[in-house]
């Protein structure tokens, strides 16, 4: 008889110790798969909320009146439109996608709009990006969602903004922000039609998340900006995506506290029945010795043995891991429901590292059912 | 068949020494059915183990079939035991998780697995226990798991049977129809070493060796069957 079927129909018989078994392995996979799943998409869905958020950094001149800033939108103070080139050209920041912006309320057709003048985003010296945001060409215009639909502006329309004529360069679609509201136009356009040239009151950024210490992100962001522009400070506007973060962080510290304590109790729970199961089978192994059958496989029964309990109960795991991560984990996590996918390159994992991991949590016993001495359990006593 | 030469067997433990063989000289011819009779811790156990090559001697030879078994490497004896002699045991010993026709089969570490499902049912049939090929051993009568072992002890067509009390736990017509398992093995030829207490097969034995604190008792020790 084959070992796989000795294997299979021992399992079957001794239902309750197979299943202890494979109750170990499908826990300790399934924590780890629900972790990695719910964990990745929270990581996938922090990335794509802060791309959509735009630019998540706001650098504004320091002595900004904060309460007029939260009112109105923007900084009533003014900074060199030189201080974006001074950031990019310092190494070693946190600060990308650099967008030096001047923001003014006005008066257009009647209403009240926000005129936003941008120029293409600058790189920090040491980063090679893509650009994530529209830039106006000079002489060209894009208008906000709002604006367009109520005025019927549309592509390649003319409008006359204080004394200068743009053309549009298309509409935006709707954001349900102030952006609906707003018109864009070339940094240099507009600090023309404000009369303020070589003036921003805005360099907007995002913050790369291309450090990982356990300090505050805010925190290094406002420290190398002191050093880097001394007259300017920085906000930081990503309140979700920041929670959401934090979270994470949260849920991988435990999990690297209890990730080990998982490895022990595992390992000792398999090798504990491993070794019930070899003490159970003492007469067996005499008898096949008895049979002529070698140490070889008599290794095989138990190792192979594990391996099974290890495959069966690693997909088990992935299964309960990944029907856990998809229930629970939007709660855990707080990430939204379709965010979380079944990974299932996490099975591949699971079903080639439990058995392994079983075999080796029953090397010890496995061992002692080799050397066990046959003419011991066959005395009959 | 089988040839002990001076073979000795010393225990060492916590307690002391214990002597279980001393110095056995011991010739079965082939085809000879010999009991093994003695009192208990007289080292019945021991000579059987150290017969079946499963029990290393402290001292002394062993001789299978002209085979100096001891010499073998593990791997070599364990395929020697295989293919040459069967065992049967006053527990039983069936593997619980097999079915009655498994349990024997098991017996064949190698072979063609239809050929073998075959002799294990013709061997099955012969001890009567043809309806019972799919019941576990939990579900049969102590007489009727030891014809089962008996003829997993006779599957491979083994030279040699040794049975340590195959009939110590069964009742007189149970233990009859066991040793008239071994008894048909030896009418064809086969040579059996058998430790047993009662008398039930002193009518097919040749020959009954008696053993005393590890050694074969009375001048010869061996009383001649007619
Ligand atoms: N592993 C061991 N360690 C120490 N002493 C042992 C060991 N195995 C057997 N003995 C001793 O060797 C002696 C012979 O044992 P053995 O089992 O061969 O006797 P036996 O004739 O088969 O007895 P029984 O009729 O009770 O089965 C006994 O005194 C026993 O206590
Ligand atoms: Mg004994």
């Amino acid at each position: 008889m084959r070992t796989l079927g000795l294997i299979v129909r021992e399992a079957l018989y001794r239902k309750l110790s197979f299943g202890l078994g494979l109750l170990g392995v499908a826990a300790a996979v399934a924590l780890f798969v629900f972790f990695f799943t719910a964990g990745e998409a929270s990581r996938r869905e922090t990335a794509r909320l802060t791309r959509n958020m735009g630019l998540n950094l706001r650098i504004i001149p320091k002595d900004t009146d904060m309460d007029r800033f939260w009112l109105v939108g923007f900084s009533d103070r003014t900074m060199p439109e030189d201080y974006v080139h001074r950031l990019a050209a310092h190494s070693g920041l946190n600060y990308s996608h650099l967008l030096p912006t001047l923001k003014r309320r006005m008066q257009w057709r009647g209403t009240e709009v926000i005129l936003v003048g941008t120029l293409p985003e600058m790189s920090a010296v040491d980063r090679q990006e893509s650009p994530m945001t529209l830039a106006a060409k000079p002489g060209a215009a894009w208008l906000g969602y709002e604006l367009a639909r109520r005025f019927g502006v549309e592509k390649n329309d003319t409008i006359d903004l204080l004394g200068k004529t743009l053309t549009v360069a298309g509409t935006l679609p709707e954001s349900g922000s102030e952006q609906d509201a707003s018109i864009f136009a070339q940094l240099h356009d507009v600090q023309a039609m404000v009369k303020t040239e070589g003036a921003i009151n805005e360099i907007q950024a995002l913050n790369c998340v291309c450090f990982d210490t356990d300090r505050d992100a805010l925190e290094v962001l406002r420290e190398q900006l002191a050093s880097a522009l001394p007259d300017a400070k920085v906000l930081q506007i990503r309140p979700i995506a920041d929670a959401r973060e934090k979270q994470r962080r949260l849920v991988e510290d435990y999990l690297a506290v209890i990730i080990p304590f998982i490895v022990v109790v595992c390992a000792a729970w398999l090798g504990v029945l491993a070794m019930m199961n070899v003490r159970e089978r003492r007469c067996e192994i005499g008898i096949l010795r008895a049979l002529g059958y070698g140490s070889g496989t008599v290794a095989s029964l138990f190792l192979g043995r594990a391996a099974v309990v290890g495959i069966v109960g690693g997909a088990l795991g992935f299964a309960v891991g990944t029907a856990l991560a998809l229930t629970y984990g939007p709660q855990v996590f707080k990430v939204t429901g379709q965010a979380i996918r079944p990974m299932y390159a996490l099975l591949v994992w699971s079903v080639l590292a439990a058995p392994a991991f079983a075999g080796l949590a029953a090397v010890i016993p496995t061992m002692l059912a080799v050397t066990q001495d046959p003419a011991v359990t066959l005395r009959d006593t | 068949m089988v040839e002990l030469q001076q073979v000795s067997k010393r225990f060492r433990g916590r307690a002391g020494e214990v002597i279980a063989l001393a110095e056995v000289d011991l010739h079965v011819a082939p085809g000879e059915f010999v009991v093994v009779r003695g009192p208990s811790g007289s080292g019945k156990t021991t000579l059987l183990l150290a017969l079946g090559g499963m029990l290393r001697p402290t001292g002394g030879k062993v001789l299978v079939n002209g085979v100096d078994v001891y010499a073998l490497t593990e791997r070599e004896r364990a395929r020697f035991r295989g293919e040459n002699i069967g065992f049967v045991f006053q527990m039983f010993h069936l593997v619980p998780y097999l079915t009655v026709l498994e349990n024997v089969a098991l017996a064949a570490t190698a072979g063609r697995t239809s050929t073998v499902w075959a002799a294990a049912g013709e061997l099955l049939g012969r001890l009567g226990l043809s309806p019972r090929e799919r019941h576990l051993p939990s579900e049969l009568s102590a007489g009727e798991r030891q014809r089962v072992a008996v003829s997993r002890a006779l599957l491979n067509h083994p030279k040699l049977v040794l049975a340590d009390e195959p009939t110590g736990n069964l009742d007189p017509d149970n233990a009859a129809e066991v040793f008239e398992g071994l008894a048909v093995f030896h009418r064809r030829g086969g040579t059996v070493v058998v430790v047993t207490h009662g008398t039930t097969a002193d009518h097919h034995a040749n020959r009954i060796v008696h053993l005393r604190d590890g050694r074969i008792d009375g001048g010869s020790g061996e009383k001649r069957m007619a």
